[in-house]
């Protein structure tokens, strides 16, 4: 294939995983918590393309190199739950899950059998330090913004809130996140509020605005890859014609 | 490609349940001692397209990774239990619960059901029954001649006799907490039945110290329905099913253009 060509098809495979990501942003659009994924656009240059033997020139292809997750602060709704927290600012609420330790947003607690704080997969949540936090059947939780638990004026442990670098934490799913393995977290600063929730951060104006850039982006493309089709065409076709 | 479709689809069809939930608790906005449920959502897996640390040269490694997410899916609809509003009657058999308990009933079926519907009534032999006929537990008898009827804070229901002045006492009604209310499950008819994760009822007398609240006669709790946080769900729900029909249409459109780079 020739240069266009290719740059077009790299082009376009990029707007589709764009538009995939775009696509998993509005599907969580109601999901307590999700944060929106959005990717960085960079120029490839593989070793093998670095020199055009003819100009010298570096052939560079756009593609998807990475995503980066917008930890903004989405909306906090009112629930009237008492074991609804949300974290305004900074910070993730570490779980305790079969596979390791998580952090999560998504603050829609629940209270286990045993009556330990827990998300909603069951998981217990951490105290401070490690541990779990159980609570007394009947008596009324009241939460401080330092994740302090209270019933009826006695504390009862502390949520452990922590904070990493944006980088050092992947999406596992079903909320939660995973740290990398050497990273090293550091208190929050962010405020526990209790009875809200956390809405998801992606604008749904703003998604509609990319939906159709993406696709005006990628029906350019196709016009791009049809037009060095077509210079491929007319160059077999007429500058090779054998005139008999 | 194919992944947007059904991360879109999997959008559409969380939405779709979510207003069959909200469209449930708006019916039984009028439902006594109905309590809410809401639907919550969870991201699916991730696709590890690059995988984060990946070497991306001899000695950098790629810091965070392309993770294309696989769409959403319903992680489960709760049940809110919080204070209803509390209407005014002039039946004395009306009880609201002032607090976290709620009301044991003995099915037909003979295992006890629980409730926050107190609208109850007396049956031809005199029991306290709730609205569909059965019988509270404990059992209370009233006699068919029992006049003005009390139910004290604590649950102690008393009456006089015609023409008597001492009050007889007819029992008390006791009654039960979870550890995880969440954790119940809904059989119809304003039941609720234990499951392993709400664990087992602890029974208690109400205005006790136990804090299953007390009991208040002549009130019925309506439901926690907010109607109007109810309709401002439906418009969410309804405008992210748009948007999520939306990213279909995209990416079907998409499809068909890549389609005919070789027309």
């Amino acid at each position: 294939m020739d240069n266009i060509s290719i740059s077009a098809a790299s082009g376009m495979r990029a707007r589709m995983e764009s538009l995939e990501l775009l696509a998993n942003n509005l599907a969580n659009v109601e999901t307590s918590g999700y944060k929106a994924d959005k990717e960085f656009y960079s120029l490839y240059t593989s070793l093998d393309a670095t020199s055009d033997p003819g100009t010298g020139e570096i052939a560079t292809l756009p593609v998807i190199e990475n995503h980066w997750t917008d930890a903004a602060q989405g909306e906090l709704r009112n629930t009237t739950n008492p074991f609804d927290f949300a974290i305004d600012g900074d910070g993730l609420f570490s779980v305790q899950t079969a596979r390791g330790i998580r952090y999560t947003r998504n603050g829609s607690f629940k209270i286990l059998p045993s009556g330990a704080l827990a998300a909603s997969d069951g998981s217990p949540v951490r105290a401070l330090g490690g541990g779990q936090i159980v609570l007394q059947p009947n008596i009324p939780v009241d939460v401080l913004p330092d994740g302090t638990v209270r019933q009826g004026l006695q504390t009862v442990g502390q949520m452990e809130v922590v904070s990493f670098d944006r980088n050092a934490i992947n999406k596992e799913g079903s909320s939660f996140y995973m740290a990398a393995p050497n990273a090293k977290s550091k208190p929050a600063s962010g405020a526990i509020m209790q009875g809200k929730l956390e809405q998801s951060n992606v604008g749904t104006a703003e998604s509609a605005v990319r939906l159709v850039a993406i696709m005006r982006q990628f029906e350019m493309l196709q016009k791009a890859a049809g037009i060095g089709n077509d210079l491929n065409k007319q160059a077999i076709e007429q500058v090779a014609r054998v005139v008999s | 490609m194919i992944r947007a479709l059904y991360s879109a689809a999997s959008g559409m069809s969380a939405q779709q349940l979510n207003i069959d939930n909200i469209s449930n608790n708006l019916a039984n906005a009028n439902t006594t001692g109905y309590k809410t449920r809401r639907a919550q959502f969870q991201d699916l897996l991730y696709q590890n397209i690059i995988a984060p640390g990946s070497a991306s040269g001899q000695s950098t490694v790629v810091p965070a990774g392309l993770q294309l997410g696989l769409g959403t899916r319903t992680a489960s609809n709760e049940i809110i239990f919080s204070q209803g509003n509390f209407a005014s009657t002039s039946n004395p058999l009306d009880l609201v619960i002032e607090g976290r308990g709620f009301f044991q009933i003995k099915q037909s079926s003979g295992t006890t059901a629980y409730t926050r519907a107190g609208n109850f009534q007396l049956d031809a032999t005199g029991n306290i029954v709730d609205a569909n006929g059965n019988q509270l537990i404990p059992q209370i008898t009233l006699p068919p001649t029992a006049q003005s009827i009390h139910i004290a804070g604590d649950g102690t229901v008393s009456y006089t006799l015609t023409g008597q002045i001492q009050a007889q006492t007819a029992g008390q009604i006791t009654l039960a907490n979870f550890q995880n209310p969440a954790g119940l499950s809904s059989v119809g008819s304003s039941l609720y039945v234990p499951t392993d994760a709400s664990g087992d009822a602890i029974i208690g007398t109400a205005g006790g110290t136990e804090g299953l609240g007390t009991l208040q006669q002549g009130y019925i709790e309506q439901s926690n329905v907010s109607v109007v946080d109810e309709f401002i769900n439906l418009i969410t729900a309804q405008r992210a099913y748009e948007a999520n029909s939306k990213v279909v249409k995209a990416a079907d459109d998409m499809y068909q253009q890549a389609n005919n780079l070789t027309k």
